[in-house]
């Protein structure tokens, strides 16, 4: 009753910009969720590499940043930060990531966490150099 | 007696003014009531003070909602001590594509247009200026466009319920005698 | 409505503009290549703006170039081939001093199984001009009577010979050497992210822009497959392997890695890897190595510090030093 009260208070073009609105996030949901699954993360600070790993193992990694310590962790292939020193926890809200090319930013902290993937390894067979 | 006395147009003028000054005050204030209240998610907010720029848009026209938006971001940044942060800048640009969507739906649109799509642009226009802002200044990295379906869906979210809440209060207030009259267009 | 359908058509194409637009591509590394020392030298730079280290690139080919002219024993104006041609003393540069000083310190700790003064053997099995035979025994007991290590005496940048004949032959240590080089040259000039590969055997100079390198090491039985991957920064990585130069005749396959104490193809190891601080030193011990066999070549990876490797027995068996336990993956 009450919602069919709200629905009856949109015209007809708010009714359908608020479907395409919705449409639309759903197909950006789509359109990153068909990205390919990441295979390591990286953190950075100002450009400089503060720590890497491969997502296959569980860990947990404590960054420094200008701020203090802010602990990250890496479980069943995602990244997630616990714990931050910054003032509204963006990066803890951000939640998880586990995709190419996602990141988590913790904007006060300075620090810039993200997932790479194949593609960012160059080359298709894993590896950047052969050893013969 | 006194008010035949005065020139209707200048009154005319002076009231809007007026609300016009009351919608702004009360833009920050919930603005800044917003910033303070304990939240599970800071980093997501309502963004109720926007329904003051819907309500002002309808009532006045696009000027109002563009004075009542950028007298709230600037000033509510002054009292939260945030003027010229990183955070300020992503309000500000989040603030001006949201009234700058808001103003040209409605102008576009004119009757056909209700605040609730008005209020849901003008959020779909606030994450875009904001991650806009964040990917220019602040992140530097195009993974930052990979949160952009999560916030247009909490923005749109939101921008349903401010529409929703703005148009109650514009029945509420068109109700009211100083509000009855007046032209929608600017 | 119309009008309105048409903004809200603009403002849904002007959404989608902006979520759909291309990431932007960041600026690739500079690679070049050049074929040096009979092999194909490939310089890589993954520092941002790349492009303006061209000039180091070029720097450091030539430093590559200018090693090779020192030290190449096909070249007759090269020292090694004076040294071969001399009966006395030879004045040499620095740099060829350096690198037989290091070869006879990787001799003296391998007992003799690396040895730079292979000259005359090679020569024999002539793997390096690329019409590999079979000597005959006689021919490689000569060659051996007049090569060996001990038979060279370095001092005060001279080197004497004990014995007339014998050939020095670097192959097993002056590309090493050369990469470490171009390392340098391009570290000189503000390089802080690039690899050095010379057909196989490099060096890394930093890591790879924010990641490690990943090294593939080439599976001795499988070309084209993979053994493991490694994942370093700033280290020399040299296989040697026993695939590289290869005859058969009657049966028997016979390979270019050459054991000094007989005169014939090692036979202990298919291939081995060798992680180490300089290219010059892991080229030198991963001959060392295979020569030994996986027993003693791994005890003389394990007994120097700062040495890493991955040793592929004759049977195929695979052994890895423990210091390499973190950066090594099995595909």
């Amino acid at each position: 009753m009450a919602v069919n009260g709200f629905w009856r208070r949109l015209t007809r073009l708010d009714r359908i910009i608020v479907m395409l609105l919705f449409a639309l996030c759903i197909l950006l949901f789509i359109a990153v969720g068909m990205r390919p699954p990441g295979r390591s993360v990286r953190v950075t600070a100002e450009g400089a590499t503060l720590f890497t790993a491969p997502l296959e193992r569980d860990r947990t990694a404590e960054l420094t940043g200008p701020l203090g310590t802010t602990r990250m962790e890496i479980r069943d292939g995602k990244v997630r930060i616990v714990s931050s020193p910054c003032p509204y926890k963006v990066c803890i809200g951000m939640g998880d990531i586990s995709h190419a090319g996602e990141i988590i930013a913790c904007v006060p902290n300075r620090l810039l966490v993200q997932i790479l993937g194949d593609e960012a390894e160059g080359k298709g067979p894993g590896y950047d150099l052969l050893s013969r | 007696m006194t008010s035949s006395a005065v020139d209707p147009l200048r009154l005319e003028a002076e009231r809007r003014r007026i609300f016009l000054a009351l919608f702004s005050a009360l833009a920050i204030a919930l603005h800044t009531l917003e910033f303070l209240l304990p939240s599970p998610t800071p980093w997501f907010r309502l963004g109720i003070a926007n329904i003051l720029a819907v309500v002002a848009l309808f009532l006045f026209g696009g000027r109002a909602a563009w004075s009542v938006n950028m007298t709230r971001i600037v000033v509510a940044s002054l009292f939260l001590g945030t003027f010229l942060s990183p955070r300020f800048f992503l309000s500000l640009s989040g603030g001006i594509l949201a009234t700058a969507a808001m103003t040209a739906s409605r102008r576009l649109a004119g009757e056909g247009i209700g605040p609730v799509g008005v209020s849901v642009l003008g959020a779909a226009g606030h994450v875009i200026g904001q991650m806009l802002c964040a990917w220019l200044l602040l992140v530097r990295h195009d993974g930052i466009w990979l949160l952009l379906p999560l916030f247009m869906l909490l923005g749109v979210a939101a921008g349903l319920v401010n529409g929703l809440a703005a148009g109650f209060l514009l029945d509420v207030l068109r109700k009211s005698p100083p509000f009855a009259v007046g032209g929608n267009d600017e | 409505m119309t009008r309105a359908t048409a903004t809200l058509l603009l403002l849904a194409a002007l959404l989608l503009a902006i979520t759909l637009l291309p990431p932007r591509e960041p600026e690739g590394p500079l690679i070049r290549t050049r074929l040096l020392m009979g092999t194909v030298v490939e310089i890589r730079i993954e520092d941002t703006e790349s492009a303006r280290y061209d000039a180091a690139v070029t720097a450091a080919f030539a430093e590559m170039a200018a090693i090779e002219r020192r030290m190449s024993p096909h070249l007759p104006q090269s020292e090694i081939s004076r040294i071969a041609a001399a009966t006395g003393t030879v004045g040499l540069s620095a740099d060829t001093a350096e690198v037989l000083q290091l070869a006879h310190d990787v001799a003296e700790a391998s007992n003799g199984a690396f040895d730079a003064t292979l000259g005359q053997l090679i020569r024999l099995w002539g793997f390096a001009e690329g019409e590999p035979r079979l000597p005959t025994e006689e021919e490689i007991a000569a060659a051996l009577a007049g090569d060996g290590a001990s038979r060279l005496m370095i001092a005060d940048g001279r080197v004497a010979k004990v014995v007339a004949p014998l050939a020095i032959d670097l192959g097993g240590i002056a590309k090493g050497y050369a990469i470490d080089r171009a390392v340098s040259v391009l570290a000189a000039a503000g390089v802080r992210h690039a690899s050095v590969n010379a057909g196989g055997d490099m060096r890394l100079l930093g890591d790879r822009s924010g990641r490690p390198w990943r090294v593939g090491i080439r599976h001795p039985r499988k070309s084209g497959d993979i053994l493991a991957t490694l994942q370093l920064a700033g280290k020399a990585v040299v296989t040697s392997g026993d695939y590289e130069r290869v005859f058969e005749l009657d049966g028997v396959r016979y390979h270019h890695i050459l054991d000094p104490r007989t005169g014939y193809p090692a036979r202990g190891c298919q291939a081995v890897t060798v992680v180490a601080d300089r290219a010059a030193l892991a080229d030198a011990v991963a001959t060392a190595v295979f020569v030994l066999g996986p027993g003693k070549g791994l005890a003389l990876l394990e007994s120097m510090p700062d040495l890493e490797g991955v040793i592929v027995a004759a049977d195929g068996n695979v052994s890895v030093t423990p210091g390499l336990r973190g950066v090594l993956e099995w595909p």
